[in-house]
């Protein structure tokens, strides 16, 4: 049986795989958190069977849970992982936020599920930024600083031609991009949050927008995003307060091209602010 | 209810929902203490923020109105 180990968030976790088909899948997911051997923090045992492809994550309370392909399991073994680390660590604000650093400043990316949240992410890296996370954006409240997340990006369906994604691995969930090929490369360290993007695609908006938002609207919409607010004082309102104030913007997506343009240029007007 | 810079913040468990009010609904809502008639809150408008006394009572008609839809009051709250 192979055991994969991953280091997140300073919580080790190890990983059973009794089907050489389960190390594959979850290694392609997570392999860029691989950590060393050590005591484990979280264990699980994931059984499989290939024909038909059917899977059971055994979680380390014992309790077995079935999935029946892989996109499955690497869902349900993503969820479960998220609230595992929320339990370790309620010290972090957790924001569901895709989150990607330039110049050692690291931008947020709030959208909900299916709102072209990953999509973009993958575009951004072709602008100079590096790949921390598409899903899970864990806060320290204290330093303001965001840590790396970096599970295997995916997205629903490929994006346009002008962003071509590399042999991915589809699964039911959609496609995942292994972290190896990210234009920009990987965070490996928590980086200090500079901005905030609310996503909102107009799919007949003539082209992107942006339109910075007030530090409550900030707080409100962050606070809709965050998986773990009652870990927090003020019931979470602190929390999410906290990090409004930070700039935040509305973006309305459009075409990807100039939308990543526009990003570039509303990091830059804020980096010229902080530096005078 | 938090208020950050003159907006408020409410966070209804109840219906696990949390509402941002701008800073007219947050004065409003400051009011809606049942101390306060509709008519008073209208004349703090105007004080507030430099408008009639119609264009105040109008603002609190609305704002009262989608209180109660996000089933924010209480009855006779107000």
């Amino acid at each position: 049986m192979d055991t994969l180990t991953l280091n997140v968030l300073n919580q080790v976790i190890r990983v059973h795989c009794a089907h050489p088909m389960v190390e594959s899948l979850l290694s392609m997911a997570y392999g860029a958190m691989r950590g060393d051997p050590g005591g484990a923090d979280l264990e699980y045992t994931v059984r499989g069977d290939a024909s038909p492809e059917r899977f059971h994550v055994v979680r380390p309370d014992g309790e077995s849970i079935a999935a029946p392909d892989g996109g499955a399991l690497l869902a349900l073994f993503d969820a479960d992982v998220a609230v595992a680390l929320q339990r370790r660590r309620p010290d972090l604000y957790f924001l569901h936020a895709a989150v990607l650093v330039r110049d050692d400043a690291a931008v947020l990316l709030v959208a909900r599920s299916g709102g072209g949240k990953s999509t973009l992410c993958w575009a951004l890296t072709h602008y100079g930024f590096r790949y921390a996370s598409d899903e899970l954006g864990p806060v320290d409240l204290t330093r303001l600083h965001v840590h790396p997340y970096p599970r295997t990006l995916m997205v629903k369906r490929d994006p346009p031609a002008s962003f071509p994604m590399p042999n991915g691995v589809r699964t039911s969930g959609g496609i995942h991009v292994p972290t190896h090929v990210m234009p920009g490369g990987l965070v490996r360290a928590p980086s200090a949050i500079v901005a905030v993007f609310f996503l909102h695609h107009v799919p007949d908006a003539p082209g992107p927008s942006v339109r910075r938002l007030s530090t409550a609207e900030s707080a409100t919409r962050l606070y809709a995003n965050a998986l773990n607010p009652l870990a927090h004082g003020g019931e979470g309102i602190d929390g999410a307060v906290r990090i409004a104030a930070r700039p935040c913007f509305e973006l309305v997506t459009a075409e990807l091209a100039p939308t990543c343009a526009l990003v570039a240029t509303t990091l830059a007007t804020i980096s010229w602010g902080r530096r005078r | 209810m938090r208020l950050v810079e003159h907006e408020a913040i409410i966070l209804d468990r109840e219906a696990n929902q949390v509402h941002q009010l701008n800073a007219t609904a947050s004065l409003v809502w400051q009011r809606c203490d049942g101390q306060h008639t509709a008519v008073q809150i209208a004349e703090a408008l105007t004080g507030a923020f430099h408008v009639d006394l119609e264009t105040a009572r109008a603002a609190v008609v609305t704002a009262l109105r989608r209180f109660a839809e996000l089933g924010l009051l209480r009855p006779g709250r107000i």
